[in-house]
């Protein structure tokens, strides 16, 4: 991308706080900063001073040690902003986990809340702060070096399929677009050559002819036409899921235990009480006979199950519409179409 | 048949147009009143601005709308009424205050209120008029407060989900969806942002060292979830998020942008970056991707918290207790650009323009965060509600409309005009009197030839139309550079005899004065002619009844500029997306205009006029234009030449001059009872005997003009159905 290439001289002053020099009467100056004490020096400055080896910062209240290899070009005008930067690139090469090393949301969250603490104590904190974050900062990188270099890996990996990707949709939307062209192209040029056919046949045909010429060619016209294929739809770009971990780690425990071919649900009724011992307290006269008489018993009969089927009956039509999924449904046969015309019965409309 | 809408939402462009269609409605709520016998309980409003509306005697002295929000809201807001209710001192609204006394549901009396009534019933009462305006049948109001994501959550969630929406004036539709969701980014915006950030960032420790407990609840709110935050004070969320999906909301905020300081930092560094973008001296045009990766390579800025941000920023903003926004409103449009930014990888283009034209040399940066797609504005929209009608009298083709907002019509008709007499005159001029062809096209537009030839035109027209005369051209550079060309023809001269000419500038205050003068030479017998843009103001709702227009002149094909870089991005992303190609939309968009041009002249079923479009490239797009200008356009009307038009026209104008009572046009134009009691009673026997002739299913009455996803209803039902709901 031709931006990479000149994106680098973003910083620029008017004039070189060290020397004095102006860019009034310098065109070509050219800035550097310094990354210890974020100074910016123009290079002529760098040469005289720093080119026999390290020296002070020319920089007069600042007093660094500096050295030619410690300046180089910024990115943005704002220094502070860069240091910041500067900083936060080397916490983004220790702090690199991502979303997928979590169990949770919360996890992540709180980890990338420490790991901005951490960058705001190096930023704006104050010695005492700065040291124990660096401190911390050191700790961290020597306790998981190994996991570092995993998400390194990973991070560039991901980066270059991505980078795959949007690649091969560009070439795919190019090429789309030449094959756009050269289709419009193509039919200007059968427009043409169609044109001239019929000039052409309506001058060599018979006289008193001439709409029988014209249709004639029209209908070879219409044939061409229906030979145009469509341009089948571009193929969708690969997949990749990201996440946390947690989601795969519950699918896996979710198979463990008795296969339960309900998933889970339960089919007693939850409304009523139809235990074994309220039923018995149900009293009826053809069911006392039915209790005494163990003879009705012997064959497998049980008034309790009786019972409960009545009440399951009885209480499995409520919360079922039929009016509203007769008008899902939607009027199918002719007798409901008649119904519907004359505005007898017809689906409840929906009102608020 | 007895009609009445439960809740309905109209959707105007202009002030006086939702001023006018207000006039309107009231007329025929008084006019049901007085068939009816009695007043039903019904209440329709218009929906502005603060500015507008206010009555309090010092804000309303306020010139700038944004000034008037912010004053308005220091007097009004939840906390400010807080801290009055502890006895500090504050300074309140009468006029807001004194609507808590009242019943929310029942602010007004019922009736249709103009914006003047309710100003009037506003002061004497001393109440607000601006919160006032919730809680009635019909509301009719902009449709940016709908498709703005920035304000339509505010707006629409009053309204329930069986309301029905109808956006009138349609035809532009797609371009309002598109600038509702663009952005521009200017250096000075960004400077403006910077100082913003570093405001908040003074409030911040200033909070910190005094009040350190609100934070800590925002930050435990936040730990939880932007929702939660929202809902405690949403009676202020006066910065609504733009057109988020509804699973980020529910998640928890990320957690390196929890804590406020955190944030601050963050917006520093994100402006920062775009302040280092903006330097660069040449064009450049990314796609959203292309711009995170780059943005997180320099600043470690990663997408997600970038999505939050502008939700971040409301909460913020709301825990500090600000009450100038206007100060945070550059910050805020940038927050917004991140989350739009981070949102959407399709149908979203950025483009750095440095100059601000090709020959420039002092660079001026702008930031084009273009919308591509018009139907990611709109999609809320119908998700939202179960009705919505998109109309216009310019709407065509209609194919095209679905196709570009992405959505399944049920119904879809164009419908033809029905006039007593043949009232409008559409006629195809192609060539000038001596024969040689006319067009505005870039070859020829600046020729000797073609010039004289409009100009002969103008000067005939001129010299036989009565009164008001309006004259359409493709662009203001284009009207300035041929005026300029007349001038130095004597051809203005000549029309000077006949007319006034007078001319639209982009200045809006000149332009209004131009149509006023316009106007009073019409009416005291002068006749004036208005040389005036396609794309301006004029040509978009201000109508030319009567003896305002009698001619409309449409010189050269109204197409957009082609070489504008956003247009280009539109057109590749409709080919992309939508299959339509360059030149069909970019023809399509000018005879929408072409037509929104000559429908000025026609406002009425007693009106006349004549509508003339003068290019050689009209003859193949006559069949864009809608269908009532289109079937009015006789074979002997096209491809005329400059003598030939102005003799039909002068034919034309004979005929009309001849007198015409309101009695002729009854039974074709005008239906008195019994011809509607005959015309129900032709239908249903039409459509009893095709459903005996199809025999089941879905032969179901005339096609209503309503566009709705869910419900289709039977006509009988429907009748049924509403008269049950009319019934008090």
């Amino acid at each position: 991308m031709p931006r990479e290439t000149q994106a680098e001289e973003n910083f620029t002053l008017d004039r070189c706080p060290a020397c004095g020099r102006m860019r009034y009467l310098n065109h070509d100056m050219e800035f550097r900063v310094s990354t210890i004490c974020y100074h910016a020096i123009c290079t002529v400055c760098i040469r005289n001073n720093f080119h026999q080896g390290p020296s002070k910062c020319p920089i007069m209240s600042c007093g660094k040690t500096l050295r030619t290899k410690d300046f180089k070009k910024a990115w943005f005008q704002d220094l502070g902003v860069q240091r910041e930067v500067d900083i936060r690139r080397r916490v983004a090469t220790v702090f690199n986990k991502v979303e997928d090393d979590f169990q949770d949301l919360d996890s992540y969250n709180a980890y990338l809340e420490d790991v901005e603490c951490l960058t705001d104590d190096l930023v704006n904190g104050d010695d005492d702060k700065k040291k124990l974050a660096e401190l911390k900062l050191q700790q961290w990188e020597a306790e998981h070096r190994a996991e570092i270099e995993r998400n390194r890996r990973l991070a560039n990996e991901s980066e270059a399929t991505r980078r795959k990707r949007m690649a091969a949709e560009e070439a795919l939307a190019q090429q789309r677009r030449e094959l756009e062209i050269q289709e419009e192209a193509e039919e200007k040029l059968q427009e043409r050559k169609f044109r001239e056919e019929m000039l052409d046949s309506l001058q060599q045909g018979e006289q008193g002819k001439a709409n029988e010429t014209v249709s004639k060619i029209l209908l070879k016209k219409r044939g061409q036409h229906k030979k145009d294929v469509a341009l089948d739809a571009a193929g969708a770009p690969a997949l990749s899921i990201r996440g946390l971990v947690d989601k795969k780690r519950t699918a896996t425990v979710l198979d463990d235990g008795p296969y339960d071919p309900f998933m889970g649900l339960d089919l007693l009724p939850t409304r009523v009480d139809v235990s074994r011992e309220r039923l018995a307290q149900y009293d009826n006269d053809t069911l006392k006979k039915v209790k005494m008489d163990d003879a009705w018993k012997a064959g497998g009969y049980s008034a309790e199950e009786y019972l409960s089927r009545a009440l399951f009956e009885a209480f499995a039509g409520l919360g079922v519409f039929v009016d509203e999924e007769m008008g899902e449904r939607g009027v199918s046969t002719q007798g409901a179409a008649q119904a519907a015309a004359t505005g007898a019965t017809g689906g409840r409309m929906d009102i608020d | 048949m007895k009609f009445y809408i439960d809740y309905m939402c109209d959707l105007k462009s202009t002030m006086s147009e939702i001023e006018k269609a207000l006039v309107e409605l009231k007329a025929l709520m008084k006019y049901r009143a007085e068939q009816l016998g009695y007043e039903e309980d019904f209440r329709g409003l218009g929906l502005t601005s603060r500015k507008n509306l206010c009555l309090h005697p010092s804000v309303k002295r306020e010139k700038s709308g944004a000034v008037v929000d912010a004053r308005c809201r220091s007097l009004t807001a939840g906390f400010v009424k807080e801290k009055k209710d502890r006895g500090e001192n504050v300074d309140v609204c009468v006029y807001h205050d004194n609507l808590d006394l009242l019943e929310p549901h029942n602010l007004v009396p019922n009736g249709v209120w103009t914006f003047d009534g309710i100003l009037r019933y506003g002061e004497e009462n001393k109440q607000c008029p601006y919160f006032t305006m919730q809680y009635c049948n019909v509301v009719i109001f902009s449709y940016h407060y709908l498709l703005d994501p920035k304000i339509a959550e505010r707006v629409s969630r009053d309204f329930s989900k069986d309301c029905i929406v109808v956006f009138d004036e349609a035809h532009n539709i797609d371009n309002v969806c598109i600038e509702a969701l663009s952005t521009d980014i200017t250096n000075e915006s960004l400077h403006k942002a910077t100082r913003g950030a570093q405001n908040l960032e003074r409030k911040i420790s200033e909070m910190r060292d005094t009040d350190q407990e609100q934070l800590q609840t925002e930050y435990q709110k936040l730990v939880q979830g932007l929702r939660d935050a929202d809902e405690a004070r949403q009676e202020d969320a006066f910065m609504a998020n733009p057109a988020l999906p509804e699973d980020l909301l529910k998640e928890a905020v990320p957690g390196n942008i929890r804590r406020a300081e955190h944030f601050v930092s963050f917006l520093k560094r994100f402006i920062e970056y775009l302040k280092t973008r903006m330097k660069v001296r040449q064009v450049i045009s990314e796609t959203p991707p292309s711009f995170l990766s780059h943005l997180r390579e320099h600043t470690f800025i990663e997408k997600k918290p970038l999505r939050f941000c502008a939700e971040r920023l409301t909460s913020l903003v709301r825990t500090l207790e600000l009450t100038n926004i206007e100060d945070y409103q550059p910050l805020q449009e940038v927050a917004t650009f991140a989350t739009l930014v981070s949102t959407y990888e399709k149908g979203f283009l950025l483009i750095l323009e440095p100059y601000e034209s090709e020959t420039a040399e002092v660079p001026n940066p702008v930031l084009h965060f273009t919308c591509l797609d018009a139907a990611i504005a709109i999609r809320p929209v119908f998700d939202r509600f179960y009705s919505v009608i998109i109309t216009s009298g310019t709407i065509s083709p209609l194919e095209m409309y679905p196709k570009m907002l992405d959505f399944p019509t049920v119904v879809q008709e164009s419908y033809t005009i029905t006039l007593a007499r043949r009232s409008f005159l559409p006629m195809i001029v192609t060539r000038g009197s001596d024969q040689s062809a006319m067009s505005t096209s870039f070859q020829v537009r600046n020729e000797p030839s073609v010039v004289r030839n409009y100009g002969d035109l103008l000067t005939q027209f001129a010299k036989i139309t009565p009164d008001g005369m309006v004259v359409f051209f493709p662009s203001y550079l284009y009207m300035e550079s041929i005026i300029s060309m007349w001038q130095s023809m004597h051809i203005l001269d000549e029309v000077w005899k006949y007319k006034l000419i007078l001319v639209e500038t982009p200045d809006a205050q000149e332009t209004s004065l131009a149509l006023e003068t316009f106007r009073t030479a019409c009416c005291n017998g002068r006749g004036a002619v208005l040389l005036c843009v396609a794309r301006g103001k004029v040509s978009e709702g201000i109508d030319f009844d009567h003896q305002y227009g009698r001619t409309v002149l449409c010189i050269g094909v109204p197409f957009q500029y082609t070489e504008s870089r956003i247009l280009k991005a539109r057109l590749e992303f409709l080919r992309e997306t939508y299959r339509i190609k360059e030149n069909d939309f970019l023809s399509f968009d000018a005879m929408r205009h072409a037509a929104q041009c000559l429908g000025r002249v026609l406002r009425g079923k007693d009106d006349y006029g004549i509508m003339v479009l003068s290019d050689r490239r009209f003859l193949k797009k006559k069949d864009q234009l809608p269908k009532w200008i289109n079937q009015a356009i006789l074979d002997s009307d096209v491809n005329l030449s400059t003598d030939v038009a102005i003799s039909s026209a002068k034919r034309f104008l004979r005929t009309m001059a001849q007198p015409f009572k309101a009695k002729d046009q009854e039974g074709i134009s005008t239906w008195s009872y019994k011809d509607l009691l005959e015309h129900q009673e032709n239908s249903r026997s039409d459509n009893f005997r095709i459903r005996e002739f199809v025999g089941d299913q879905q032969a179901f009455g005339a096609p209503q003009n309503v566009d709705s996803d869910l419900h289709e209803y039977d006509d009988d039902e429907l009748d049924q159905e509403m008269m049950q709901m009319g019934m008090p």
